[in-house]
């Protein structure tokens, strides 16, 4: 028996894996985007200007948020039930360039869209934790 | 040269993946959030040989989808990446013991074909 507050905890961790991937990526990409090309010899130099670019830094800082969000689920969660739910963040990206950036949407992206959200309420209708075993008790 | 890259992308991120699910899953299951209880589980993440090993195979996952779009377009990557999809649900029910259901399989089947399209 699942303690009360356990209720909404994949909902609420599916939806932060989602957000933090996305705009982690997302800005990780803005931080490169700003970056001259690299050059082996300039490695030094390149390293501090990535390292100090506001927009790489916190795209970093939301990757790693993202990863310990993710191996704690996979403490009480399946990797083939997390795994597809967080996919739902390509249809997300598609959306939002399509809102923000006014990116076209084709045909065959929308039936991707629709594909991946259909594939996800399958999977979402599966139970979480499927082994044999129930996940072990904690340490006090 | 994409070939290699992409090969690599997808075998270290399903390696990575499975291995460091396999180290959490020995964790049991995380119950609270407070942060004693967080801190603790930093410790753990940073000391579970699977975990370390895990977190290392997707890093490298990470530079060599890097590497590939500097030789591949993004609609070739990220299709391409879709099968590691298909890889990884195969390999949870063999390698962590996990009950793939028909209905999560042919869910999972939809997001790999979903994921391929959205590239294009």
């Amino acid at each position: 028996m699942r303690p009360a507050g356990h209720r909404f905890r994949n909902e609420i961790f599916i939806a932060l894996l989602v957000v933090t991937n996305t705009l982690g990526n997302l800005f990780v990409a803005i931080g490169m985007d700003a970056m001259p090309e690299f050059r082996p010899g300039q490695l030094v130099s390149y390293s501090i200007r990535v390292l100090t670019n506001a927009w790489f830094v916190s795209g970093i800082a939301l990757m790693m948020v993202w990863m310990v969000a993710q191996l704690s689920m996979f403490t009480w969660a399946d990797l083939s039930y997390v795994l597809p739910m967080t996919a739902s963040s390509y249809a997300f990206t598609a959306i939002l360039g399509k809102f923000f950036l006014n990116e076209r949407i084709s045909p065959e992206r929308w039936a991707g869209i629709a594909l991946i959200s259909f594939g996800v309420i399958l999977v979402a209708e599966t139970p979480a934790w499927t082994h044999s075993a129930p996940p072990p008790e904690e340490e006090p | 040269m994409r070939w290699v890259w992409l090969g690599v992308t997808v075998l270290s991120s399903t390696v990575g993946d499975l291995v460091s699910a396999k180290g959490m899953i020995a964790h049991g299951e995380l119950e609270h959030f407070r942060p004693g209880r967080m801190a603790r589980l930093l410790r753990y993440i940073g000391t579970n040989p699977h975990v370390i090993t895990g977190i290392a195979f997707n890093a490298l996952s990470f530079f060599s989808f890097l590497a590939l779009l500097s030789v591949a377009e993004l609609s070739f990557a990220v299709p391409a990446t879709a099968v590691s999809y298909i890889l990884k649900t195969a390999l949870s029910h063999w390698y962590l013991g996990e009950n793939v259901s028909a209905r999560r399989w042919l869910g999972a089947a939809c997001v790999a074909v979903g994921v391929y399209l959205i590239a294009f």
